[in-house]
């Protein structure tokens, strides 16, 4: 019985991640506004990373008592070494996310101010009128 | 009768079950700031997410960035910019 109920959380975190990225897609693909683009843009990253923090996650065999997944003596045992091995995490998504979290703050801030440069040499952010725009620009010169 | 891991599961499944609106009105709203405070919401969702797949240094770098920071500079953008879609 509890693990059909574990079975089914599961498959409704990576059904709402998937309905989340899809939204997000759509945002980015479809908004006009490039605040709206940015906004779903760190949405989009997110959702990623929650998949691969998912994808390490390790579920407690039944007896195992709930503990933090640290040592908790100096010295330990090969046996103590064994129980913290099959309760344990895995640590390399979590270092890999914790990277890409850092490196997405760094492209999100070169994004803002690609918009803040873009809104100061047309006037506005909405992508249609940037269009129309740099079509009027480039007829003049043309002409 | 409910485990403790079921506990944990079940606290997955409507945090992310909470996400879905959140994102869905960040993304269909007009409003720039609106779109923003409930982007905020799902970051917050997501956090308790990695609290209980037990990724706690992420918590702590997460909060910080996804809530805090960038929050921040999206608003200041948005003060720049100007704060409602056309449409």
């Amino acid at each position: 019985m509890g693990s059909e109920i574990q079975i089914a959380m599961y498959m409704t975190v990576i059904l709402s991640l998937y309905i989340n990225i899809s939204i997000c897609m759509y945002g980015v693909i479809s908004k006009p506004n490039l605040i709206k683009k940015l906004i779903s843009l760190t949405i989009l990253q997110d959702s990623i990373n929650m998949f691969l923090i998912l994808i390490g996650y390790r579920l407690w065999r039944p007896g195992i008592v709930l503990q933090p997944p640290v040592l908790l003596d100096w010295s330990p045992t090969s046996e103590v070494l064994k129980q913290f091995l099959e309760r344990a995490v895995d640590p390399l998504p979590q270092a890999l996310v914790l990277t890409a979290i850092v490196i997405g703050l760094a492209v999100n801030i070169f994004l803002i101010t690609v918009i803040l440069h873009t809104y100061r040499h047309f006037g506005t952010v909405d992508m249609d009128e940037i269009g129309r725009l740099k079509r009027v620009v480039i007829v003049e010169e043309t002409a | 009768m409910l485990e403790l891991a079921d506990l944990i599961f079940i606290m997955l499944g409507i945090s992310a079950l909470l996400s879905v609106p959140a994102t869905i009105l960040a993304v269909i709203s007009r409003d720039l700031l609106k779109a923003l405070i409930f982007s905020a919401l799902q970051s917050t969702m997501y956090t308790l997410m990695f609290f209980l797949l037990m990724a706690p240094d992420i918590v702590l770098v997460y909060i910080a960035v996804s809530i805090g920071f960038m929050s921040l500079l999206i608003i200041l953008i948005i003060k720049k910019v100007g704060r409602y879609e056309r449409y």
